[in-house]
């Protein structure tokens, strides 16, 4: 499903992020991405999300070429992903409900459905009892769940996530890997970059550390 | 098809949102435009009324036939059945009396009748062509001009001519106003959307990476530049209200006095639909040109 052949990634100023990178996570596969900060496992997110493009090399998601994808091209790409941010990128003048449908209002549900989906996703991450409330009001914790919420209410083939459990309490974070391993058992395929050990010791899959821009080892 | 439509609920809805959110900024906005569209728009009903009241007036142009001092009444009766004909819409005899009589009783010209020995003008025709074209008058004033009997044709037309001119300079001018007030009207919508843009930034920027087209975020921002466009449609047809109600009485006192009885008419629902329907859509257009141009520098920026 996504293969990384010989990618660098150079950000304007000369810093390296990803140093000829090759591997292929398979369709279905749930895979870990470890590593200290700013080894390279955002920047590898964002370029299967076409958020970037890699200096040379080749991104390919279902067999796509994200790297050379027309711009106008990319926004079907990405409502096939879930994309959980590290900073949660919520909108503050819209309360939780309305965050959660803003993938379904870009994809055209139909309003009704899209009520039952989202409310559906709310309360599967704790939040039911706020849709109503604005992000602004909810601790940091919340707010990543909110996050989640948005990104698995178009139930998308992938999902990526960068650190999602990372400023959650242990309960909502076991809650939250079970969720995701629900969505794994039904076929998303899953990146997730993480430090959260326990996660990656109860759910399993593959781990990729990635080391100044390089892939150092891969266990499964 | 179905999503599509649900996209333009969606996109109408949210701007209707946007515009009662800023209500203060929505309305001097729709003031602003309303002020700028009232002036082609208050000049074009001026001159919509001003031909109206130049259509009342004898414009059409006029033939005058003087018969020669020494034509005979077979010559007179020639000519009289010659004016009968299709080409003449209408023409009327002034014997040379009634001419001097209606000299001695012009106020400038009296005292030159009073000290006229003997009557020096001639017996003539009045006439009015049913043409008004310049090629065609000439024509049957030249026609005429050979009967026998006829000492000269003048053609009277001179007036009226002057008259259409100047009031295609009007019309000339009301549309070239009319052009730049639309320049101004996309520059005024533009400049509301791109604040909207601005203030929106990052709504934009989470929209676009969770699978929005540039179409999709662009959409509510042209929906209210339209609304932005129509509302000052509405607010220059108030201004407009205002203004004809404040001329209504010294319009009609003035027409009185010159013994006439004249009212200043409104715009048709044509004309009003029309200016509705132009507004929104340079409010459309200043809306586009914006968000299209703020889009890319969001990209740029990001």
């Amino acid at each position: 499903m996504i293969s990384f052949s010989q990618v660098t990634k150079r950000y304007p100023g000369g810093h390296e992020a990803l140093s000829g990178i090759n591997l292929a996570i398979e369709k279905g596969e749930l895979v870990f991405l470890t590593g200290h900060s700013g080894a390279g496992k955002s920047t590898l997110l964002k370029l299967i999300a076409a958020i970037e493009r890699p200096t040379s090399g080749v991104v390919s998601v279902s067999s796509q070429n994200v790297g050379r994808l027309p711009l106008r091209a990319i926004p079907y790409l990405r409502r096939n992903i879930g994309l959980i941010f590290q900073d949660h990128k919520l909108l503050f003048d819209r309360n939780v409900i309305e965050n959660v449908l803003l993938p379904l209002d870009i994809a055209g549900f139909d309003r009704r459905e899209s009520l039952k989906r989202a409310r559906a996703v709310i309360d599967k991450v704790g939040l039911l009892k706020r849709e109503k409330a604005s992000p602004i009001s909810l601790s940091g914790g919340e707010q990543q769940r909110l996050c989640i919420a948005r990104a698995l209410v178009s139930r998308p083939a992938l999902l990526l996530a960068d650190e999602p459990t990372g400023n959650l309490d242990a309960g909502y974070a076991a809650d939250i890997m079970a969720m995701f391993s629900e969505f794994h058992q039904v076929g998303t395929t899953l990146v997730n970059a993480t430090h959260d050990d326990r996660a990656i010791a109860a759910l399993g899959g593959r781990t990729l550390r990635l080391d100044h821009g390089k892939v150092m080892e891969g266990s499964a | 098809m179905i999503g599509w439509l649900r996209h333009q609920k969606h996109a109408f809805t949210a701007a209707l949102h946007r515009l009662r959110a800023q209500p203060v900024a929505s309305l001097l906005t729709a003031l602003a435009m309303g002020v700028a569209i009232s002036l082609p728009s208050g000049l074009f009903l001026a001159l919509g009324n001003l031909e109206r009241l130049a259509g009342d007036l004898p414009a059409q142009p006029e033939i005058s036939v003087f018969l020669e001092a020494g034509a005979s009444t077979a010559q007179k009766h020639v000519i009289a059945e010659r004016l009968k004909q299709a080409d003449i819409a209408a023409a009327h005899y002034v014997p040379k009396d009634d001419a001097l009589a209606a000299l001695s009783t012009a106020q400038d010209l009296a005292d030159i009748a009073a000290g006229l020995t003997h009557n020096p003008l001639p017996d003539a025709w009045v006439v009015r062509p049913q043409t008004t074209s310049r090629e065609e008058l000439v024509r049957v004033a030249d026609n005429l001009g050979k009967l026998p009997g006829v000492a000269e044709t003048h053609l009277d037309s001179q007036w009226a001519d002057r008259l259409q001119a100047a009031l295609a300079i009007g019309r000339t001018g009301v549309w070239l106003l009319a052009g730049l007030f639309a320049i101004a009207l996309i520059a005024i919508s533009g400049n509301a959307i791109r604040a909207q843009v601005l203030t929106r930034r990052d709504e934009i920027l989470v929209s676009r990476l969770i699978g929005a087209t540039d179409r999709y975020i662009r959409r509510p921002f042209l929906y209210l530049g339209a609304l932005q466009g129509l509302l000052g449609g509405l607010a220059a047809g108030g201004v407009l209200a205002i203004a004809g109600e404040i001329l209504r009485g010294p319009v009609e006192r003035l027409a009185g006095l010159y013994g006439s009885v004249f009212h200043l008419l409104p715009p048709t629902p044509i004309e009003i639909v029309v200016v509705l329907g132009l507004t929104a859509l340079f409010g459309w257009l200043g809306a586009w040109l914006s968000v299209t141009r703020a889009l890319r520098q969001v990209e740029a920026a990001r």
